[in-house]
């Protein structure tokens, strides 16, 4: 009788149970890689946890069959029928062990998954916010790129028109509604006579003329601006400029004037030389017409000169006709004189220039003078250039103009005073500077423009002719050199002004042979 | 104010008179007792019915962790369908166990042949109930390929981890 043999039922339990052993090690062995690798992980704790009791099961059952096989194969039932319910109770508990674990879970999976998803709103939140820090970054690096372009296209601007402000030749200023300057440039503090700008100062108080002043302030406040508006201001060290100035009001946001801007253009060299063109075109019409003049009175003087001194002889000397003859004859020659002095003015008599040392030119006018301003209490002080080149020019003609100058300085100083002297050399204008000094009474503002006019004069009537300066601006300018009046006096090295008259002649250089030997 | 006067006067009687009450309550117990029922008492069969039962218990859970993993979204990966495949093997394991425990039962020594030997054999005439037993025998064909299934998912879970951690 055959039956079905369990044979293969054993050697499949055997080798089964050893490799249910094996393989739920290696289950085992990757849970705790897992566990290991993210601890912080759920599933993987489950898996481990469920892999240990799914090993301790696998023990259990299969060294339990392992062992019943021994054991009943070798003869020892007995044994085995007393291991048998300890094995099965390790497998029944092991079994709820793993179902147990698998019910955990299911609770544990939820409160993870609960915890996860908090956790991911968490994470999305914190990708949020990192993505709107980022957003605001760049925002931020954008606006501060922008603010740098800005500031740096701001600074560009200010730099450029700093740089104009600063450099520009004409006077540029801000100042409030009352006129104190707020700002202004170096050139402008220069027109006003400053090397600084002082704690304050007020535009108004330098205008020279208040009919100016009240123009200037009507008109502002009318239109809101002026333009190429002519003015006189006078500067802190008293000298007068004459000023082009244009300026705008400013007004704040209710429409209320709060100053002004203003740029003032210094036309003083520009008018002073339209002046003297002025002046010079005015001196050569009354040359000419002096020339004129004098020509056509020459020549009958020199006829009634002739009889009268024909008529002399023919009348006894100690007759009353011989001596109105004698007053006939002093007045025409008299008149000769003024004619002369006339063609010396107007350039008509003839001149012969050689080279010239100012220094013994004003000399020899000084040993001829200086008595006669001794005399007077006026003291001659001298300042020569050491080493001064030579000039061209008529010496002759060159001591009437000295001699004319120091008579106008005797007369300037009826009660005494000083003269002075003083030659030079401005090598940047190439020419020869001859200054006469004198402390005397100055020349009034209203006159000055018109003391070279022939027969202007402030002496009295017969003590004069009017033609001494004259005479004197036309010999220089004959020369090509120039004579100008400064009064009164303004002192080079300490700026202050002193009362007197100066009179500079200038004079140019006579020829590249002089400077050579200057230079020698 | 009066209530609770009085009820502190009941707590207070009430107190007093229940000591007596448990202290003639203990006594009586003491001099009436007999079999005293304190061990429920276990016949053989018990551990296997605690066995199938915790049979029963395993493939419930494993049931569950089956269709649950398949249900999650998150755990759709290679891993997790290896983890199904096991919790499928083991569950026809569980049956099969559970079905051989209950054949076995009505099966009796004069069904098998040379006892606790190489040569043990199930006696004809082979029966469907013998065909079972001897089937549910070869569980190993099960366990195996389920403990298989389960070393690969836990492998690949790791693989993967490691792989996600690197990046």
């Amino acid at each position: 009788m055959t039956g079905l043999s369990l044979t293969p039922t054993i050697v499949v339990d055997l080798g089964g149970s050893g490799l249910v052993i094996f393989l739920s090690f290696m289950a085992l062995r990757y849970a705790n890689f897992l566990v290991k690798l993210q601890p912080k992980n759920f599933i993987w704790g489950f898996l481990f946890y469920f892999c240990f009791a799914m090993a301790a099961f696998s023990i259990s059952r299969g060294v339990g069959h392992i062992l019943r096989i021994i054991l009943v194969l070798g003869g020892q039932e007995k044994v085995w029928q007393q291991l048998s319910p300890w094995s099965g109770g390790f497998n029944t508990l092991l079994m709820i062990s793993v179902a147990s674990a698998i019910i955990y879970y299911h609770k544990g999976l939820a409160a993870y998954k609960a915890i996860r998803a908090e956790a991911e709103k968490l994470a999305e939140a914190n990708r949020k916010l990192a993505e709107t820090a980022e957003a605001l970054q760049k925002m931020n690096t954008y606006l501060e790129d922008m603010v740098a372009d800005r500031t740096r296209e701001l600074s560009k601007s200010e730099k450029k028109f700093r740089h104009f402000f600063e450099n520009s030749k004409d006077m540029v200023y801000f100042c409030d509604i009352d006129g104190k300057i707020t700002d202004i440039n170096q050139s402008g503090l220069k027109m006003l006579g400053f090397d600084s700008p002082p704690e304050q100062f007020n535009l108004l108080s330098f205008f020279k003329n208040d009919a100016a002043l009240d123009r200037y302030l009507s008109t502002i406040s009318e239109n809101g601006f002026v333009s190429d508006f002519e003015m006189e201001l006078e500067s802190s060290d008293g000298s007068a400029r004459h000023i082009l100035l244009s300026a705008n009001a400013i007004f704040d946001k209710n429409g209320f004037m709060t100053g002004c801007e203003g740029i003032a253009k210094d036309m003083t060299r520009l008018r002073n030389m339209t002046d003297q063109l002025i002046k010079q075109e005015k001196m050569a019409s009354v040359g000419q017409m002096a020339a004129g003049v004098a020509h056509e009175i020459n020549t009958p003087l020199g006829v009634i000169l002739g009889y009268t001194q024909l008529m002399m002889d023919d009348f006894d000397k100690t007759g009353e006709v011989y001596e109105n003859l004698q007053v006939i004859e002093r007045q025409t020659k008299a008149c000769r004189k003024i004619v002369a002095d006339l063609l010396k003015f107007s350039r008509q008599s003839d001149s012969a220039k050689v080279e010239v040392d100012l220094n013994g030119l004003i000399e020899e006018v000084l040993t001829v003078s200086e008595h006669n301003l001794n005399i007077s209490h006026i003291q001659v002080v001298r300042r020569f250039a050491r080493v001064l080149p030579k000039a061209i020019g008529d010496a002759e003609k060159l001591r009437q103009v000295f001699i004319n100058l120091f008579n106008n300085s005797h007369h300037a100083m009826a009660n005494g005073g000083e003269i002075m002297v003083t030659t030079s050399h401005d090598l940047a204008a190439g020419e020869i500077v001859a200054s006469i000094r004198d402390s005397g009474t100055g020349i009034a503002d209203d006159i000055k423009p018109r003391i070279f006019d022939p027969f202007f004069t402030t002496k009295e009537i017969g003590k004069g002719t009017g033609l001494g300066l004259s005479v004197s601006y036309g010999i220089i300018r004959d020369h090509g050199g120039s004579i100008s009046a400064e009064s009164p006096v303004q002192d080079r090295e300490t700026g202050q002004k002193m009362p007197g008259t100066a009179f500079h002649v200038r004079l140019p250089v006579a020829a590249e042979k002089n400077v050579i030997n200057e230079e020698q | 104010m009066l209530i609770s006067t009085s009820q502190a006067n009941e707590e207070k009687m009430g107190h007093s008179s229940r000591t007596p009450k448990t202290l003639l309550i203990t006594f009586l117990l003491l001099i009436q007792a007999g079999n005293a029922w304190a061990f429920q008492s276990h016949g053989g069969s018990e551990g296997l019915y605690v066995h199938q039962m915790a049979h029963i218990l395993f493939m419930g859970a494993l049931t569950y962790l089956y269709l649950h993993t398949r249900r999650t979204q998150d755990l759709g990966s290679r891993g997790w369908r290896y983890l199904r495949l096991f919790c499928v093997l083991l569950f026809f394991w569980n049956l099969m166990a559970f079905a051989g425990h209950e054949f076995a039962l009505h099966l009796s020594l004069d069904d098998f042949i040379d006892i606790g030997t190489w040569n043990e054999q199930i006696a004809p005439p082979i029966s469907f109930l013998k065909i079972i037993y001897f089937v549910a025998k070869m569980d190993h064909f099960l366990t195996v390929p389920a403990l298989l299934a389960l070393f690969i998912s836990l492998r690949t879970f790791y693989l993967e981890a490691r792989e996600e951690i690197k990046k």
